[in-house]
């Protein structure tokens, strides 16, 4: 797999997050363990059950764009670590730490969402005092 | 419909004397408190006493939020293929298990190719809605029943305490004083106090094989299963919710499923809805396979 200019292999890098499993498709197909940070620009943020998707635009090595999903859990699970209807805006630059699918494919489960202003947001059951960082 | 009947069930907890204590503050803009997963632990110094014959209360898994969840299968027994984790099928049960295509477990499929009937938002039933993103879950009493609100899909249970008996199962639905009834996803329930900090409860009359599964991993479950609950009140802010389950035409003997310790919340917490929508589930599947397919991958 080709990981382009702003995806930043992030291995090891000291994050502690975990998450849990999704539920409609199959946990094993996550890499788990292994940790992407994906630099790019939100396209749209789906805030709705029964997961969330972050749709953003990264582009890779040949500087051509490569739409990721990230996906975290429902509203209802990640509204305690921070996340709202109005987290991500179309057009903004973001940092989302994500476990990619095995197989290649742009998809992956949020670990870590850095916004424009520095505020950091975990998984779900993170502290909303650690979520919610002043830039 | 559901309003009137909690409205009545918080008026006779609070004029029966079950005070329902307010605990540690989580935050709450505008008053609209926020779950709070990161409680300290208690501790001896912390400890309170349980209220006699209580489970009033917002609970909610003590090991956080992902510890209710079970997508490898309930608590127990994880099917994750190891021998130890086996479960005692039946012939016809294992037949039945071979015909489930779910997207955990040892026998996982692929995306698309499941069978699982949350996928169209039908209802879990009981004992699957035990076994499925348990998270804050809500438990009113009076002096007739105990009732429990699921977060997960907005649902709902009775479990009568008035004395009433546990229906019998026959083929097709129950008997109740010798009249034939339907099956229900939540089953019939029937529970007593068999001391002051244990609750044990029993649910018969549940949908058969071909509208439920046990769990995520497509473990069955049948319409003769006979599902024993234990709730034990171990302190003022725990409570392990524990459950066996004796279904002969699917295993050859009773089994225990879950021993889920909980934690007390603060009773005013807000919770989101958690529904099962079928037209966001239909955007999601197309969201995902749309990914599936490749589009935009390196």
């Amino acid at each position: 797999m080709t990981i382009g200019r702003l995806v930043v292999l992030a291995v090891a890098a000291g994050l502690s997050l975990s998450a849990a499993p999704s539920a409609h498709h199959s946990s094993s197909a996550f890499d788990t363990g292994k940790k992407l940070v994906l630099k790019g620009v939100v396209k749209q943020w789906i805030y709705s059950n029964p997961h969330c998707f972050l749709m953003i635009e990264v582009k890779n090595d040949a500087g051509e764009p490569v739409q990721w999903v990230a996906e975290t859990q429902a509203p209802s699970v990640i509204f305690p670590a921070g996340y709202r209807r109005d987290t991500f805006k179309p057009g903004e630059v973001v940092s989302v730490t994500v476990e990619p699918f095995k197989d290649g494919r742009p998809f992956g489960r949020i670990l870590q969402t850095q916004l424009p202003d520095g505020t950091t947001l975990g998984v779900a059951g993170s502290p909303p005092a650690a979520s919610v960082q002043a830039p | 419909m559901l309003r009137p009947l909690l409205a009545s069930m918080v008026g006779l907890v609070a004029a029966s004397g079950l005070a329902v204590e307010i605990v540690a503050q989580s935050p709450a803009p505008g008053g609209w408190l926020v779950p709070d997963w990161n409680k300290p632990p208690i501790t001896d110094a912390t400890r309170k006493p349980a209220p006699r014959r209580s489970l009033v209360g917002m609970w909610a898994p003590a090991g956080g939020p992902g510890a209710g969840t079970q997508a490898s299968g309930v608590l127990a027994k994880p099917n994750n293929g190891r021998p130890e984790n086996a479960l005692p099928y039946t012939p016809y049960g294992q037949e039945l298990y071979k015909s489930h295509r779910a997207l955990e477990g040892a026998d996982a499929v692929v995306a698309g190719q499941d069978n699982d009937p949350r996928n169209t938002c039908e209802p879990l039933g009981v004992p699957r809605y035990n076994h499925y993103n348990v998270r804050l879950t809500q438990f009113f009493q009076d002096e007739h029943k105990i009732v429990l609100l699921y977060h997960y899909d907005n649902r709902w249970r009775v479990i009568w305490t008035d004395g009433r008996e546990l229906p019998t199962v026959v083929d097709g639905g129950v008997l109740i004083g010798g009249e034939f009834r339907e099956q229900r996803f939540f089953g019939y329930s029937v529970g007593r106090w068999v001391d002051d900090y244990t609750f044990v409860a029993q649910t018969v009359g549940t949908m058969p094989e071909d509208r439920v599964w046990l769990d995520s991993t497509g473990r069955p479950i049948s319409d003769k299963v006979r599902v024993t609950e234990t709730f034990r009140r171990v302190d003022s802010d725990t409570l392990v919710w524990s459950e066996t389950i004796d279904d002969p035409k699917v295993y050859s003997q009773p089994w225990e499923t879950m021993r889920l310790p909980m934690r007390l919340h603060d009773p005013r917490t807000d919770l989101m809805e958690y529904y099962c929508s079928p037209s966001e589930q239909e955007n999601y599947n197309r969201i995902f396979e749309g990914t599936a397919k490749g589009k935009g991958a390196q």
